[in-house]
């Protein structure tokens, strides 16, 4: 799975993610781009990045600091 | 370099990067830019899952954010960026560590290892494995389970307290205490390698509860790094 992501690092909050099928990346890059484009005309400093892992789950674990708070990171 | 780019094109993007004002045109070359490293990042994500059998986290393409940083705080050009490209590896301690890197370094020509392992980044401890594939490098994070623990405390805490933090900046006592977490998380695994595959060792209750009493004090001093002013819990 590919999945798009747009953080917002001064908030450490996920602000979107969105999952594609690993055939459509080049889907995911366009609306990587097009995401980035709409961002900056917004003057909205936030993260944009593609990811791919076998699973949402897998993703939750290599790329915790999108999806958990600094408690959370430390629960496990 | 590319077929619709020169380096010197490439360079000057980073140059505009580094100076912020980014435009609608420089964000459409650094895709296409970026875009140029997918045939390489398949084809080593392909023989990792192959040949490695694990599966790793891919990240097809560094962020705007993250190239824009990088640009600043290093005196490097965009085109020698060596991680445009990368996915990372979490395994479960030095030895599965061990294993996989130098698989990796079987499987791939021109590959560099930069193992941050003995002497880590501001506490950082991996090991980074950068090959090149169809001309284009791609970077390889190995990490253990407790390596990754402290990296994304790290980069958690660069993202809502101050973006030095990372790279041995910013607060003073956060880098206290995430240089000691660092230093535990050594000491932990150091323990773990030792009693590997030794049955007598790993069941004496000395080490059992050596190993135990570390790993809470190192959860201990990762959670006295939380900033009492943080803009999110």
């Amino acid at each position: 799975m590919i999945f798009l992501i747009e953080y917002d690092r001064s908030s450490g909050q996920l602000v979107r993610i969105e999952s594609f099928p690993e055939p459509e990346r080049q889907d995911a890059e366009s609306a990587r781009l097009e995401l980035e484009l709409e961002l900056n005309r917004l003057g909205r400093d936030h993260e944009v990045v593609v990811l791919e892992a076998a699973s949402e789950a897998a993703l939750r674990r290599t790329h915790r600091r999108y999806f958990e708070n600094l408690s959370e990171l430390m629960a496990s | 370099m590319g077929k619709d780019f020169s380096k010197t094109q490439i360079d000057k993007l980073g140059d505009r990067l580094k100076k912020g004002n980014i435009t609608e045109a420089d964000l459409r070359l650094l895709d296409e830019y970026r875009r140029s490293f997918t045939g390489a990042y398949e084809t080593v994500v392909g023989i990792i899952r192959n040949e490695v059998t694990l599966e790793p986290t891919g990240r097809p393409a560094k962020s705007t954010t993250s190239i824009s940083e990088k640009l600043l705080r290093e005196t490097i050009r965009l085109t020698q960026v060596q991680d445009i490209a990368g996915c990372r590896l979490i395994v479960a301690d030095l030895i599965e560590q061990e294993r996989v890197v130098q698989r990796l370094n079987q499987l791939f020509e021109n590959v560099t290892i930069v193992d941050r392992r003995e002497q880590p980044s501001h506490g950082y401890r991996a090991v980074h494995v950068v090959v090149k594939a169809a001309g284009r490098l791609v970077e390889i994070q190995v990490r253990t389970a407790m390596q990754q623990l402290w990296a994304e405390q790290s980069e958690k805490l660069s993202d809502i307290v101050d973006p030095a933090i990372k790279y041995g900046g910013g607060d003073v006592k956060i880098q206290q205490f995430l240089k000691e977490a660092s230093g535990i998380v050594a000491d932990l695994e150091s323990i773990e390698l030792e009693i590997a595959g030794d049955e007598e060792l790993r069941s004496d209750k000395k080490r059992k509860s050596e190993v135990s009493s570390l790993r809470k004090r190192m959860v201990k001093v990762l959670q006295s790094a939380y900033p009492t002013n943080k803009r999110s819990t």
